[in-house]
Protein backbone atom coordinates (compact mmCIF):
# COMPACT_ATOMS: atom_id res chain seq x y z
CA UNK A 1 0.00 0.00 0.00
CA UNK A 2 2.68 2.64 0.53
CA UNK A 3 6.44 1.91 -0.25
CA UNK A 4 9.48 4.13 0.50
CA UNK A 5 12.59 3.45 -0.94
CA UNK A 6 15.72 5.26 -0.17
CA UNK A 7 14.14 8.23 1.37
CA UNK A 8 16.12 11.40 2.04
CA UNK A 9 15.68 14.35 3.07
CA UNK A 10 17.94 17.39 4.05
CA UNK A 11 17.51 20.67 5.02
CA UNK A 12 20.23 23.06 4.84
CA UNK A 13 22.91 20.45 5.47
CA UNK A 14 20.75 18.83 8.19
CA UNK A 15 19.98 15.32 7.45
CA UNK A 16 16.51 15.21 9.02
CA UNK A 17 16.18 11.56 6.88
CA UNK A 18 18.63 8.97 5.64
CA UNK A 19 18.16 6.47 3.15
CA UNK A 20 15.42 4.82 4.60
CA UNK A 21 13.04 2.15 3.10
CA UNK A 22 9.99 -0.04 4.34
CA UNK A 23 6.98 -0.45 2.88
CA UNK A 24 3.36 -0.30 4.87
CA UNK A 25 1.19 -3.65 3.28
CA UNK A 26 -2.66 -2.86 3.25
CA UNK A 27 -4.69 -2.99 6.60
CA UNK A 28 -1.65 -2.96 8.27
CA UNK A 29 -1.33 -0.61 11.55
CA UNK A 30 2.25 0.57 11.69
CA UNK A 31 3.99 2.71 14.34
CA UNK A 32 6.91 4.93 13.57
CA UNK A 33 9.02 5.04 16.72
CA UNK A 34 11.93 7.32 17.54
CA UNK A 35 13.08 10.27 19.77
CA UNK A 36 12.57 13.68 18.93
CA UNK A 37 14.85 14.66 15.67
CA UNK A 38 14.38 11.48 14.50
CA UNK A 39 12.47 12.10 11.33
CA UNK A 40 9.49 10.29 11.99
CA UNK A 41 7.42 13.35 11.20
CA UNK A 42 9.37 14.15 8.33
CA UNK A 43 8.51 10.88 6.78
CA UNK A 44 4.75 11.62 7.45
CA UNK A 45 5.43 15.05 5.66
CA UNK A 46 7.11 13.29 2.64
CA UNK A 47 4.40 10.97 2.50
CA UNK A 48 1.58 13.50 2.63
CA UNK A 49 2.86 15.25 -0.05
CA UNK A 50 4.04 18.56 2.24
CA UNK A 51 7.56 18.18 2.17
CA UNK A 52 9.61 17.20 -0.52
CA UNK A 53 12.11 14.32 -0.54
CA UNK A 54 15.50 15.06 -1.54
CA UNK A 55 16.06 11.82 -2.93
CA UNK A 56 14.25 8.48 -2.80
CA UNK A 57 10.98 7.39 -4.25
CA UNK A 58 7.58 7.12 -2.54
CA UNK A 59 4.64 5.09 -3.78
CA UNK A 60 0.97 5.50 -2.34
CA UNK A 61 -1.58 3.09 -3.19
CA UNK A 62 0.38 2.34 -6.55
CA UNK A 63 0.69 5.99 -7.43
CA UNK A 64 4.33 7.75 -7.60
CA UNK A 65 3.52 10.25 -4.88
CA UNK A 66 6.15 12.89 -6.28
CA UNK A 67 4.78 12.68 -9.71
CA UNK A 68 1.75 12.82 -9.19
CA UNK A 69 1.26 14.53 -5.34
CA UNK A 70 -2.65 15.17 -6.03
CA UNK A 71 -3.88 12.07 -6.81
CA UNK A 72 -1.59 10.25 -3.88
CA UNK A 73 -3.07 12.40 -1.33
CA UNK A 74 -6.86 11.64 -2.97
CA UNK A 75 -5.77 7.98 -1.35
CA UNK A 76 -4.84 9.61 2.13
CA UNK A 77 -5.86 11.35 5.22
CA UNK A 78 -3.25 13.09 7.05
CA UNK A 79 -3.69 14.05 11.15
CA UNK A 80 -0.95 16.80 11.90
CA UNK A 81 0.94 17.23 15.19
CA UNK A 82 -0.56 20.28 15.38
CA UNK A 83 -3.76 20.77 14.02
CA UNK A 84 -4.83 24.55 13.70
CA UNK A 85 -7.98 25.79 12.41
CA UNK A 86 -9.58 28.78 12.32
CA UNK A 87 -10.96 30.05 15.81
CA UNK A 88 -14.33 31.63 14.57
CA UNK A 89 -15.35 28.69 12.65
CA UNK A 90 -17.39 25.99 14.66
CA UNK A 91 -16.46 22.64 14.00
CA UNK A 92 -19.34 21.45 12.01
CA UNK A 93 -17.84 24.20 9.48
CA UNK A 94 -14.31 23.02 9.43
CA UNK A 95 -15.65 19.74 8.42
CA UNK A 96 -17.76 21.02 5.86
CA UNK A 97 -14.96 22.91 4.43
CA UNK A 98 -12.66 19.60 4.00
CA UNK A 99 -16.26 18.01 2.88
CA UNK A 100 -16.17 20.34 0.16
CA UNK A 101 -12.78 20.31 -0.65
CA UNK A 102 -13.08 16.74 -1.08
CA UNK A 103 -15.97 17.29 -3.22
CA UNK A 104 -17.80 14.37 -0.73
CA UNK A 105 -21.75 14.27 0.25
CA UNK A 106 -22.55 16.25 3.11
CA UNK A 107 -24.22 13.20 5.02
CA UNK A 108 -20.24 12.40 5.46
CA UNK A 109 -20.29 14.65 8.17
CA UNK A 110 -22.95 13.08 10.15
CA UNK A 111 -21.33 9.99 9.58
CA UNK A 112 -18.22 10.83 11.15
CA UNK A 113 -20.22 12.31 13.70
CA UNK A 114 -22.58 10.07 14.69
CA UNK A 115 -21.29 6.77 13.02
CA UNK A 116 -18.12 5.93 15.19
CA UNK A 117 -16.87 4.47 18.36
CA UNK A 118 -14.89 7.73 19.16
CA UNK A 119 -17.24 10.53 20.70
CA UNK A 120 -16.70 13.27 18.30
CA UNK A 121 -20.57 14.15 19.20
CA UNK A 122 -21.16 17.14 21.74
CA UNK A 123 -19.22 20.15 20.34
CA UNK A 124 -19.82 20.31 16.59
CA UNK A 125 -21.98 23.52 16.95
CA UNK A 126 -18.99 25.08 19.05
CA UNK A 127 -16.58 27.46 17.56
CA UNK A 128 -12.66 26.19 17.45
CA UNK A 129 -12.35 29.02 20.28
CA UNK A 130 -14.10 27.22 22.51
CA UNK A 131 -12.53 24.04 21.92
CA UNK A 132 -9.49 22.17 24.44
CA UNK A 133 -6.43 20.99 22.49
CA UNK A 134 -7.56 17.66 23.11
CA UNK A 135 -10.93 18.90 21.48
CA UNK A 136 -9.09 20.12 18.39
CA UNK A 137 -6.80 16.84 18.13
CA UNK A 138 -10.76 15.26 17.92
CA UNK A 139 -12.03 17.91 15.57
CA UNK A 140 -8.79 16.96 13.86
CA UNK A 141 -9.38 13.28 13.59
CA UNK A 142 -12.74 13.85 11.92
CA UNK A 143 -11.47 15.82 9.41
CA UNK A 144 -8.84 12.81 8.71
CA UNK A 145 -11.70 10.31 8.79
CA UNK A 146 -13.99 12.35 6.63
CA UNK A 147 -13.07 11.23 3.62
CA UNK A 148 -12.78 7.47 4.62
CA UNK A 149 -9.42 6.92 2.46
CA UNK A 150 -7.86 3.81 2.58
CA UNK A 151 -4.74 5.19 3.98
CA UNK A 152 -4.68 7.57 7.26
CA UNK A 153 -1.49 9.35 8.31
CA UNK A 154 -1.56 10.05 11.96
CA UNK A 155 1.34 12.45 13.71
CA UNK A 156 1.48 12.20 17.06
CA UNK A 157 -2.25 11.55 17.61
CA UNK A 158 -2.56 11.60 21.62
CA UNK A 159 -0.58 13.82 22.01
CA UNK A 160 -3.05 16.74 23.31
CA UNK A 161 -5.75 14.02 24.58
CA UNK A 162 -6.54 13.28 28.07
CA UNK A 163 -6.66 9.78 29.37
CA UNK A 164 -10.84 9.15 28.26
CA UNK A 165 -9.77 11.04 24.95
CA UNK A 166 -6.30 8.34 24.78
CA UNK A 167 -8.42 5.36 25.40
CA UNK A 168 -11.27 6.27 23.11
CA UNK A 169 -8.79 6.90 20.47
CA UNK A 170 -7.45 3.59 20.85
CA UNK A 171 -10.86 1.83 20.02
CA UNK A 172 -11.11 4.31 17.34
CA UNK A 173 -8.27 3.11 15.82
CA UNK A 174 -8.96 -1.03 16.56
CA UNK A 175 -12.36 -0.19 14.88
CA UNK A 176 -10.47 1.32 11.72
CA UNK A 177 -7.94 -1.48 11.77
CA UNK A 178 -10.87 -3.81 11.61
CA UNK A 179 -11.82 -1.81 8.25
CA UNK A 180 -8.53 -3.19 7.26
CA UNK A 181 -7.63 0.21 6.63
CA UNK A 182 -3.69 1.17 6.44
CA UNK A 183 -2.89 3.47 9.33
CA UNK A 184 0.81 4.75 9.72
CA UNK A 185 1.07 6.92 12.89
CA UNK A 186 4.18 8.50 14.85
CA UNK A 187 4.02 8.22 18.64
CA UNK A 188 6.19 8.37 21.91
CA UNK A 189 3.67 6.30 23.85
CA UNK A 190 4.88 2.67 23.80
CA UNK A 191 1.74 1.88 25.44
CA UNK A 192 -0.08 2.67 22.03
CA UNK A 193 2.47 1.44 19.89
CA UNK A 194 2.13 -2.04 21.86
CA UNK A 195 -1.58 -2.19 21.62
CA UNK A 196 -2.26 -0.78 17.80
CA UNK A 197 0.63 -1.89 15.78
CA UNK A 198 1.11 -4.66 13.81
CA UNK A 199 5.34 -3.70 12.93
CA UNK A 200 7.06 -0.66 14.30
CA UNK A 201 9.89 1.19 12.55
CA UNK A 202 12.51 2.45 14.94
CA UNK A 203 14.27 5.55 13.74
CA UNK A 204 17.29 7.42 15.56
CA UNK A 205 18.87 10.76 13.60
CA UNK A 206 16.86 10.10 10.68
CA UNK A 207 17.96 6.29 9.83
CA UNK A 208 16.25 3.26 10.12
CA UNK A 209 17.60 1.23 12.98
CA UNK A 210 15.08 -1.68 13.19
CA UNK A 211 12.10 -2.63 11.48
CA UNK A 212 10.04 -5.52 13.64
CA UNK A 213 7.06 -7.22 14.04
CA UNK A 214 5.42 -6.27 17.18
CA UNK A 215 4.95 -9.80 17.96
CA UNK A 216 9.20 -9.50 17.39
CA UNK A 217 9.27 -6.75 19.96
CA UNK A 218 7.86 -8.51 22.38
CA UNK A 219 9.59 -11.16 22.33
CA UNK A 220 12.77 -9.43 22.81
CA UNK A 221 11.30 -8.17 26.14
CA UNK A 222 10.17 -11.71 27.52
CA UNK A 223 13.77 -12.68 25.85
CA UNK A 224 15.61 -10.14 28.13
CA UNK A 225 13.37 -9.46 31.13
CA UNK A 226 13.05 -5.95 29.57
CA UNK A 227 10.26 -3.47 29.15
CA UNK A 228 9.28 -2.39 25.86
CA UNK A 229 10.54 0.86 26.73
CA UNK A 230 13.89 -0.89 27.79
CA UNK A 231 14.37 -2.86 24.50
CA UNK A 232 13.55 0.61 22.65
CA UNK A 233 16.39 2.71 24.79
CA UNK A 234 18.46 -0.57 23.68
CA UNK A 235 18.16 0.23 19.62
CA UNK A 236 18.42 4.28 20.60
CA UNK A 237 21.67 3.97 22.35
CA UNK A 238 22.75 1.11 20.03
CA UNK A 239 22.48 4.03 17.54
CA UNK B 1 -7.16 24.32 -11.60
CA UNK B 2 -10.27 23.25 -10.00
CA UNK B 3 -12.75 25.87 -10.02
CA UNK B 4 -14.54 23.94 -7.10
CA UNK B 5 -11.59 23.42 -4.78
CA UNK B 6 -10.88 27.69 -5.62
CA UNK B 7 -14.60 28.59 -4.90
CA UNK B 8 -14.30 26.56 -1.14
CA UNK B 9 -11.60 28.01 -0.08
CA UNK B 10 -12.79 31.38 -1.32
CA UNK B 11 -15.83 31.18 0.65
CA UNK B 12 -14.18 29.85 3.60
CA UNK B 13 -11.78 33.06 3.56
CA UNK B 14 -14.43 35.74 2.91
CA UNK B 15 -16.33 33.85 6.59
CA UNK B 16 -13.17 34.07 8.43
CA UNK B 17 -12.50 38.02 7.39
CA UNK B 18 -16.21 38.88 7.86
CA UNK B 19 -16.17 36.98 11.43
CA UNK B 20 -12.74 38.39 12.31
CA UNK B 21 -14.45 42.02 12.01
CA UNK B 22 -11.86 42.91 9.74
CA UNK B 23 -14.55 43.71 6.98
CA UNK B 24 -16.30 45.53 9.15
CA UNK B 25 -13.88 47.58 10.42
CA UNK B 26 -12.68 49.01 6.81
CA UNK B 27 -15.44 49.37 6.28
CA UNK B 28 -16.67 51.62 9.22
CA UNK B 29 -12.76 52.93 7.96
CA UNK B 30 -13.93 53.86 4.48
CA UNK B 31 -17.33 54.73 5.39
CA UNK B 32 -16.17 57.42 7.76
CA UNK B 33 -13.20 58.43 5.40
CA UNK B 34 -15.63 59.28 2.87
CA UNK B 35 -17.90 61.51 5.31
CA UNK B 36 -14.96 62.93 6.93
CA UNK B 37 -13.27 64.16 3.92
CA UNK B 38 -16.70 65.26 1.66
CA UNK B 39 -17.85 67.60 5.08
CA UNK B 40 -14.60 68.97 6.27
CA UNK B 41 -12.88 69.15 3.06
CA UNK B 42 -13.73 72.58 2.41
CA UNK B 43 -12.65 73.75 6.03
CA UNK B 44 -9.60 75.35 4.96
CA UNK B 45 -11.86 77.89 3.01
CA UNK B 46 -13.83 78.38 5.94
CA UNK B 47 -16.91 75.98 4.70
CA UNK B 48 -18.01 73.45 6.17
CA UNK B 49 -20.84 70.99 4.77
CA UNK B 50 -20.78 68.41 2.39
CA UNK B 51 -19.07 68.76 -1.01
CA UNK B 52 -19.60 67.51 -4.66
CA UNK B 53 -18.35 64.00 -5.79
CA UNK B 54 -15.41 65.58 -7.78
CA UNK B 55 -13.98 67.01 -4.92
CA UNK B 56 -14.50 64.44 -2.54
CA UNK B 57 -13.11 61.75 -4.88
CA UNK B 58 -9.93 63.73 -5.79
CA UNK B 59 -9.04 64.31 -2.02
CA UNK B 60 -10.78 60.88 -1.23
CA UNK B 61 -7.70 59.36 -3.94
CA UNK B 62 -4.89 60.47 -2.32
CA UNK B 63 -5.72 58.82 1.05
CA UNK B 64 -6.61 55.39 -0.50
CA UNK B 65 -3.45 55.29 -2.52
CA UNK B 66 -1.98 54.87 0.99
CA UNK B 67 -4.82 53.37 3.14
CA UNK B 68 -5.78 50.04 0.36
CA UNK B 69 -2.34 48.53 -0.09
CA UNK B 70 -1.76 48.92 4.05
CA UNK B 71 -5.29 47.03 4.14
CA UNK B 72 -4.61 44.21 1.46
CA UNK B 73 -0.93 43.50 2.74
CA UNK B 74 -1.68 42.99 5.92
CA UNK B 75 -5.32 40.93 5.30
CA UNK B 76 -2.84 38.99 3.19
CA UNK B 77 0.18 38.23 5.08
CA UNK B 78 -2.48 37.42 8.40
CA UNK B 79 -3.90 34.86 6.04
CA UNK B 80 -1.44 33.71 4.22
CA UNK B 81 0.59 33.02 7.14
CA UNK B 82 -2.31 31.17 9.42
CA UNK B 83 0.54 29.51 11.52
CA UNK B 84 -0.34 25.46 12.57
CA UNK B 85 -3.71 26.17 10.21
CA UNK B 86 -2.39 24.60 6.51
CA UNK B 87 -0.76 21.38 7.26
CA UNK B 88 -4.13 19.71 6.73
CA UNK B 89 -5.46 21.65 4.26
CA UNK B 90 -2.28 21.04 1.55
CA UNK B 91 -2.48 17.59 2.56
CA UNK B 92 -5.87 17.57 0.99
CA UNK B 93 -5.89 16.56 -2.93
CA UNK B 94 -5.95 20.07 -4.10
CA UNK B 95 -2.82 22.30 -5.82
CA UNK B 96 -0.92 24.79 -4.01
CA UNK B 97 -2.11 27.27 -6.74
CA UNK B 98 -5.41 25.78 -6.04
CA UNK B 99 -5.03 26.97 -2.23
CA UNK B 100 -3.43 30.46 -3.52
CA UNK B 101 -6.11 31.39 -5.82
CA UNK B 102 -9.04 30.27 -3.14
CA UNK B 103 -7.06 33.00 -0.40
CA UNK B 104 -6.47 35.50 -2.75
CA UNK B 105 -9.89 35.71 -4.04
CA UNK B 106 -11.72 34.88 -0.81
CA UNK B 107 -9.93 38.33 0.64
CA UNK B 108 -10.60 40.24 -2.75
CA UNK B 109 -14.36 39.51 -1.79
CA UNK B 110 -14.01 40.86 1.85
CA UNK B 111 -12.10 43.68 0.27
CA UNK B 112 -14.75 43.97 -2.43
CA UNK B 113 -17.89 43.58 0.88
CA UNK B 114 -15.68 46.27 2.95
CA UNK B 115 -15.53 49.14 -0.03
CA UNK B 116 -18.95 48.29 -1.30
CA UNK B 117 -20.64 49.51 1.95
CA UNK B 118 -18.42 51.59 3.24
CA UNK B 119 -17.72 53.67 0.20
CA UNK B 120 -21.65 53.13 -0.94
CA UNK B 121 -22.59 54.14 2.29
CA UNK B 122 -20.85 57.40 2.53
CA UNK B 123 -21.78 58.05 -1.29
CA UNK B 124 -25.56 57.67 -0.65
CA UNK B 125 -24.92 59.84 2.05
CA UNK B 126 -23.17 62.84 0.10
CA UNK B 127 -25.57 62.19 -3.16
CA UNK B 128 -28.44 63.04 -0.56
CA UNK B 129 -26.61 65.87 1.04
CA UNK B 130 -24.69 67.82 -1.92
CA UNK B 131 -24.99 67.86 -6.18
CA UNK B 132 -24.91 64.34 -7.23
CA UNK B 133 -24.64 65.55 -10.84
CA UNK B 134 -21.19 64.50 -11.25
CA UNK B 135 -20.80 61.46 -9.22
CA UNK B 136 -19.08 59.44 -12.47
CA UNK B 137 -16.06 59.64 -11.32
CA UNK B 138 -16.73 58.11 -7.93
CA UNK B 139 -17.53 54.87 -8.92
CA UNK B 140 -13.88 54.56 -11.28
CA UNK B 141 -12.65 55.50 -7.97
CA UNK B 142 -13.75 52.53 -6.48
CA UNK B 143 -13.00 50.24 -9.00
CA UNK B 144 -9.50 51.66 -9.05
CA UNK B 145 -9.27 51.15 -5.24
CA UNK B 146 -10.52 47.90 -5.23
CA UNK B 147 -7.79 46.75 -8.43
CA UNK B 148 -5.37 48.38 -6.47
CA UNK B 149 -6.40 46.47 -3.44
CA UNK B 150 -5.82 42.79 -5.90
CA UNK B 151 -2.26 44.24 -6.68
CA UNK B 152 -1.44 44.60 -3.39
CA UNK B 153 -2.76 40.95 -2.01
CA UNK B 154 -1.04 39.24 -4.74
CA UNK B 155 2.46 40.95 -3.38
CA UNK B 156 1.53 40.03 -0.05
CA UNK B 157 0.91 36.36 -1.18
CA UNK B 158 4.77 36.87 -2.91
CA UNK B 159 6.09 38.61 0.25
CA UNK B 160 3.97 35.44 2.51
CA UNK B 161 5.46 33.13 0.94
CA UNK B 162 9.20 34.53 0.22
CA UNK B 163 9.37 35.02 4.23
CA UNK B 164 7.51 31.76 5.39
CA UNK B 165 7.26 33.33 8.75
CA UNK B 166 4.23 35.85 10.05
CA UNK B 167 6.54 38.52 11.73
CA UNK B 168 9.31 38.86 8.63
CA UNK B 169 6.76 38.94 6.60
CA UNK B 170 5.00 41.41 8.35
CA UNK B 171 7.95 43.82 8.24
CA UNK B 172 8.88 42.97 4.66
CA UNK B 173 4.98 43.94 3.84
CA UNK B 174 5.51 47.33 5.62
CA UNK B 175 8.94 47.83 3.80
CA UNK B 176 6.68 46.91 0.23
CA UNK B 177 4.12 49.82 1.39
CA UNK B 178 7.33 52.08 2.09
CA UNK B 179 8.46 51.60 -0.68
CA UNK B 180 6.06 51.89 -3.18
CA UNK B 181 4.08 54.77 -1.13
CA UNK B 182 7.03 57.25 -0.45
CA UNK B 183 10.21 56.15 -1.56
CA UNK B 184 9.97 55.11 -5.57
CA UNK B 185 8.48 58.54 -6.24
CA UNK B 186 11.37 60.29 -4.60
CA UNK B 187 13.75 57.68 -6.12
CA UNK B 188 12.36 58.48 -9.41
CA UNK B 189 12.70 61.61 -9.39
CA UNK B 190 15.97 61.70 -7.96
CA UNK B 191 17.38 59.29 -10.90
CA UNK B 192 15.67 61.80 -13.50
CA UNK B 193 17.78 64.45 -12.08
CA UNK B 194 20.52 62.48 -13.81
CA UNK B 195 19.69 63.03 -17.34
CA UNK B 196 18.75 65.36 -19.92
CA UNK B 197 14.70 67.07 -20.20
CA UNK B 198 13.48 64.63 -22.93
CA UNK B 199 15.61 61.64 -21.45
CA UNK B 200 14.34 62.44 -17.90
CA UNK B 201 10.40 62.82 -19.08
CA UNK B 202 10.91 59.63 -20.62
CA UNK B 203 12.51 57.68 -17.81
CA UNK B 204 9.46 59.52 -15.46
CA UNK B 205 6.71 57.62 -18.35
CA UNK B 206 8.20 54.81 -18.10
CA UNK B 207 8.64 54.20 -14.74
CA UNK B 208 4.98 54.68 -14.04
CA UNK B 209 4.84 51.57 -14.71
CA UNK B 210 7.03 50.23 -12.49
CA UNK B 211 4.27 51.59 -9.41
CA UNK B 212 1.22 50.14 -9.00
CA UNK B 213 0.39 52.66 -6.77
CA UNK B 214 1.26 55.73 -9.58
CA UNK B 215 -0.63 53.76 -11.97
CA UNK B 216 -3.72 54.22 -10.30
CA UNK B 217 -3.17 57.87 -8.73
CA UNK B 218 -2.75 58.42 -12.73
CA UNK B 219 -5.73 56.11 -13.86
CA UNK B 220 -7.52 57.97 -10.89
CA UNK B 221 -6.74 61.56 -12.05
CA UNK B 222 -7.50 61.05 -15.47
CA UNK B 223 -10.87 59.52 -14.83
CA UNK B 224 -11.95 62.45 -12.87
CA UNK B 225 -10.45 65.25 -14.15
CA UNK B 226 -8.69 64.60 -17.86
CA UNK B 227 -5.33 65.12 -18.74
CA UNK B 228 -5.25 69.08 -18.47
CA UNK B 229 -4.67 68.60 -14.39
CA UNK B 230 -1.01 67.61 -15.39
CA UNK B 231 -0.52 70.52 -17.18
CA UNK B 232 2.44 70.42 -19.90
CA UNK B 233 3.90 67.20 -18.34
CA UNK B 234 0.42 65.52 -18.30
CA UNK B 235 0.21 66.33 -22.53
CA UNK B 236 3.50 64.64 -22.76
CA UNK B 237 2.64 61.91 -20.59
CA UNK B 238 -1.27 61.56 -22.80
CA UNK B 239 0.97 61.86 -25.69
CA UNK B 240 2.68 58.73 -24.55
CA UNK B 241 -0.39 56.77 -23.52
CA UNK B 242 -2.20 57.43 -26.44
CA UNK B 243 -4.94 59.30 -24.91
CA UNK B 244 -7.15 59.25 -22.26
CA UNK B 245 -9.40 56.40 -22.55
CA UNK B 246 -6.34 54.89 -24.43
CA UNK B 247 -4.55 55.45 -21.54
CA UNK B 248 -6.30 54.24 -18.65
CA UNK B 249 -6.78 51.17 -20.36
CA UNK B 250 -3.48 50.40 -20.56
CA UNK B 251 -3.16 51.31 -17.29
CA UNK B 252 -5.73 48.88 -16.14
CA UNK B 253 -4.20 46.07 -18.17
CA UNK B 254 -0.50 46.78 -16.69
CA UNK B 255 -2.50 46.64 -13.29
CA UNK B 256 -3.58 43.20 -14.08
CA UNK B 257 0.15 42.29 -15.03
CA UNK B 258 1.26 43.68 -11.25
CA UNK B 259 -1.54 41.06 -10.14
CA UNK B 260 -0.69 38.16 -12.49
CA UNK B 261 3.24 38.15 -12.14
CA UNK B 262 3.60 37.97 -8.31
CA UNK B 263 0.78 35.89 -8.13
CA UNK B 264 2.61 33.13 -10.34
CA UNK B 265 6.18 33.22 -8.79
CA UNK B 266 4.35 32.94 -5.77
CA UNK B 267 2.53 29.33 -7.08
CA UNK B 268 6.04 28.32 -8.30
CA UNK B 269 8.32 29.45 -5.02
CA UNK B 270 5.29 27.16 -3.01
CA UNK B 271 5.45 24.33 -5.08
CA UNK B 272 9.00 23.84 -4.23
CA UNK B 273 8.31 24.50 -0.42
CA UNK B 274 7.97 22.23 2.94
CA UNK B 275 4.49 23.08 4.30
Amino acid sequence: MIDIRNLTKRFNGFTAVDDVSFEVRKGETFALLGPNGSGKSTILKCLAGLSQPTGGQITVNGIDALKNPRASRGSLSFLPQRVGFHDCLTAHEVLDFFCRLRNLPASRIDTVLHGSEFDFNGFSHKQVSELSGGMRQKLGLAVACLPDAPILLLDEPTVSLDPAGAIGFRHFLKALKEKEKTIVFTSHVLADVDMLADRVAVLVDGKLVALETIEALRQKTRDRHQTLEEVYLDYAKAN
Amino acid sequence: MEISSVITIARQELTVAIRNKWTIIFASAFGALVLVISYFGTMTAGEIGFQGFNRTTASLLSLALYLIPLVALMMGTQSFLNEGGDEMLYSQPISRGEVLAGKILGLFAAIMVATFVGFGIGGLIIATQADAGDFIGYPVFVALSLILSLVFLSLSILVAVACGRKAKAYGVSLLVWFFFVIFYDLLVLGGSLLFNERTANQFIFVSLFGNPVDMVRVAGLLSLRGGEIFGAAGAALLKFLGGEAQGITILVISLGVWVIVPFLISIRLLRTQDI
